[in-house]
C-alpha cells in the first residue's frame, strides 16, 4: 500500500527531479527484535521508487556485522544518507511524521550542489580542529525537531570532522534515558553538551565554538547557556 | 507508524536570499497562510517568511474541533491543506528567522531574516505567539528535563508517569486530556476556582477519570534532581503541599512574537501589535493578522478572517501606490 497520497508523491518527485547527483542511502534493518524496521524499509522503498538518483542499499544488520560494525551503526533501523563518499549523516528510528521532511531534506542537501549552510556555519567547520559528533533525540510528532536535526545533519554532510545521529526517541527508551531525554529536540554534542530546543544556527554555532574551547571532560554544560540565549526560544 | 509529513518549503537552502516583493507576510501559521492565499489570487507577489516549525502554534495542537465545515482534525493535518493551498495558489515560502525590521528611505519596509534582506512595499505581520512562562524557580531549569510546552512533542516522554498542568484555558485543557493518554496521572492546576475554557472542553475534563483539578491552586516551584522533575511545590487553599511529580506541562497564556517589529509599529501595552479596524497598524502599509494583535478572541477561525482581511487591505494599499494599475 502506498504511503504517501498521489498528489504528495508528484510532489516528492518533483522535489527529487531538483537532484544533482546520486544519493546514497545505505540502510540497516533486521526482521526480529526491530520495531520501525518494517516501516523503515516500506519508507525508502517507496521514495526509491520516485526517482533513479536514489541508490538504495538495505543490509541485514543480524547477518552483515562486519559492515555494521564498520559503519559504526548502533541500532536499527539505521538509515546513512550521504552521497557515496562518507557515513557521517544517519537516522536512527522510522523517519515517519515530522521525520519525513527531515530524511527528505537530507536526501536533497546530500544530492545538491545548493549551500544550505550559513557563512558562519561554513567558516567555523573550516576551522574546526576537533571532531563534533552530535546525537539529536527528536519524536515524530515535534514540529521543532526537523530544524534541530537538519541543521547538524548538514554540518555532517559539509564536515569530515563531524558526525551527526538523529535518534527517534521513543524507539530507543534505554538511550533516551541514558541521555536523559523528556523533552525534544535535545541536541547533545560530544557527550557533554547539550541543548533542549531547536537553536537558531547562528547561536548554535557561537555556543559551539565557545564549548571546542573548555576541556573535553567535564560537568555537562548547556549549550544555550554559553549562546547567551533565554531557554526555549 | 506517524503519518509522513510532507514539508517541502522546508527542504532545500535553510533561509531563502533576500530580494524584492510587494508583500511580505511573515508568519507562517493560519493568519499567515489564509493571507498568503487571498494575496496570491489577488496576483500580488508574495513571500511568506515562516518560522522554525512552519504552521505556528496550531501544528502544537492536537486535536481541532471547532474550524466550521471540519468536523474533527489534527492542526498539522488543518496546517498542512492550507500550506498547501498558499503555495498552490502561488506564494514563495521561505522558512527564516526574523531578526528586524525597519523603514527604507523608499518608504518600503525592510525585514531582514537569517538568509538576506527582503524589501517590501508592503508587510503582513502574523507572527503569532509563543507559550508564555509561568516565571517560578525551577522553570527554566528544568526546561527540557521535565518542563515542557508542547505537550505534542513531549507527552510520549511521560507513559505511566504523572504530570502537572498549569492553566484553566483551552490549551490547558486540551493538553491535559491529551496527556491523560500518556501519563498515569493528570493534575491541572488554576488560580481560579472556575476555567477559562470553552465548556465543550470543560465537561470533558471534569468527567474525565484520571484526571484531577486542583481549584485555587498556584504552582510555586518545581524542583528535581539531576535527573529532571519529581516533585512541585503548591500554594492550595489548605496551604502549601508537595506533591510528587514527574513532569511539568505550562499553559499560561501566550505572548505575542513582536520583538522584530517593535520600532516599526505601535504595540498594546501586552506586547501585540495595536490594530484598528482589525488589521490596520500605526503604519499605513503594514497590517496585521491572527494571535500577534490585540484581538481578543484568538482563534484559527479568527486567525484566517484576519489574514484574508489584511491580504485585502494590503492590496488596497497596493493598487494606489504611484506608477500602478488598478
Amino acid at each position: 500500500m502506498a504511503l504517501l497520497s498521489a498528489a504528495d508523491a508528484e510532489q516528492v518527485k518533483k522535489l527529487f527531479e531538483t537532484l544533482k547527483k546520486d544519493v546514497h542511502i545505505r540502510m540497516y534493518t533486521q526482521k526480529l527484535n526491530c520495531e520501525g524496521c518494517a516501516d523503515t524499509e516500506a519508507i525508502l522503498s517507496e521514495l526509491g521508487s520516485l526517482s533513479d538518483r536514489l541508490k538504495i542499499e538495505t543490509l541485514n544488520a543480524l547477518t552483515e556485522p562486519d559492515r555494521k560494525e564498520s559503519d559504526g551503526v548502533e541500532m536499527v533501523p539505521a538509515v546513512i544518507v550521504s552521497d557515496g563518499t562518507h557515513t557521517r549523516a544517519r537516522l536512527y528510528g522510522t523517519p515517519s511524521g515530522y521525520e519525513f521532511t527531515t530524511l527528505l531534506t537530507a536526501i536533497v542537501d546530500a544530492g545538491s550542489e545548493a549551500q544550505n549552510l550559513e557563512q558562519g556555519t561554513q567558516d567555523f567547520l573550516e576551522g574546526l580542529t576537533r571532531e563534533l559528533r552530535f546525537r539529536v533525540f527528536v519524536t515524530p510528532t515535534c514540529p521543532y525537531c526537523p530544524r534541530a536535526a537538519v541543521v547538524a545533519l548538514r554540518m555532517a554532510q559539509k564536515s569530515s570532522r563531524v558526525r551527526a545521529e538523529v535518534i527517534e526517541a521513543n524507539e530507543y527508551p534505554d538511550l533516551s534515558m541514558k541521555y536523559r531525554v523528556q523533552g525534544v529536540p535535545r541536541t547533545v554534542v560530544n557527550e557533554r553538551f547539550f541543548a533542549e530546543g531547536a537553536l537558531p544556527e547562528q547561536a548554535l554555532v557561537k555556543a559551539l565554538g565557545k564549548a571546542l574551547e573548555l576541556p573535553e571532560d567535564g560537568l555537562e554544560v548547556n549549550l544555550i547557556s554559553l549562546a547567551e540565549v533565554p531557554a526555549g526560544s | 507508524m506517524a503519518p509522513l509529513d510532507l514539508n517541502p518549503g522546508f527542504v532545500g537552502p535553510s533561509a531563502g536570499t533576500g530580494g524584492e516583493a510587494d508583500l511580505v507576510i511573515a508568519g507562517g501559521g493560519p493568519a499567515g497562510l489564509a493571507a498568503g492565499l487571498y494575496a496570491a489570487r489577488y496576483r500580488i507577489g508574495t513571500v511568506i517568511v515562516e518560522g522554525y516549525a512552519p504552521g505556528g502554534q496550531l501544528v502544537l495542537t492536537d486535536r481541532i474541533e471547532n474550524y466550521p465545515g471540519v468536523a474533527s482534525t489534527t492542526g498539522r493535518e488543518l496546517v498542512a491543506a492550507m500550506r498547501g493551498q498558499a503555495v498552490e495558489a502561488g506564494c514563495t515560502m521561505v522558512s527564516s528567522h526574523i531578526q528586524g525590521s525597519s523603514v527604507r528611505g523608499d518608504g518600503r519596509v525592510s525585514i531582514l531574516t537569517d538568509g538576506g534582506e527582503y524589501a517590501t512595499a508592503s508587510l503582513i505581520i502574523a507572527t503569532g505567539a509563543a507559550p508564555s512562562k509561568l516565571g517560578v524557580p525551577g522553570e527554566e531549569k528544568y526546561y527540557g528535563r521535565g518542563v515542557s510546552y508542547c505537550a505534542t512533542c513531549d507527552a510520549p516522554f511521560f507513559r505511566g508517569r504523572s504530570v502537572l498542568v498549569v492553566g484553566g484555558g483551552d490549551s490547558a485543557v486540551k493538553e491535559a486530556l491529551h496527556l491523560a493518554s500518556f501519563a498515569s496521572s493528570v493534575t491541572l492546576v488554576h488560580r481560579r476556582d472556575a476555567l477559562r475554557a470553552e465548556p465543550v472542553l470543560a465537561e470533558k475534563i471534569l468527567r474525565h477519570e484520571r484526571i484531577r483539578i486542583l481549584w485555587k491552586t498556584r504552582l510555586l516551584e518545581i524542583a528535581g534532581t539531576d535527573a529532571g522533575v519529581d516533585r512541585v511545590i503548591l500554594e492550595t487553599p489548605d496551604g502549601r503541599r508537595e506533591l510528587r511529580m514527574d513532569g511539568v506541562f505550562v499553559y499560561v497564556g501566550r505572548k505575542p512574537a513582536t520583538a522584530p517589529f517593535s520600532g516599526l509599529v505601535d504595540l498594546a501595552p501586552d506586547g501585540s501589535v495595536a490594530t484598528e479596524e482589525i488589521v490596520h497598524t500605526s503604519r499605513e502599509n503594514v497590517f496585521a493578522a491572527g494571535d500577534v494583535t490585540d484581538h481578543e478572541l484568538r482563534q484559527v477561525v479568527t486567525a484566517v478572517a484576519d489574514g484574508a482581511r489584511a491580504a485585502s487591505a494590503a492590496y488596497a494599499y497596493l493598487q494606489h501606490l504611484p506608477g500602478r494599475q488598478g
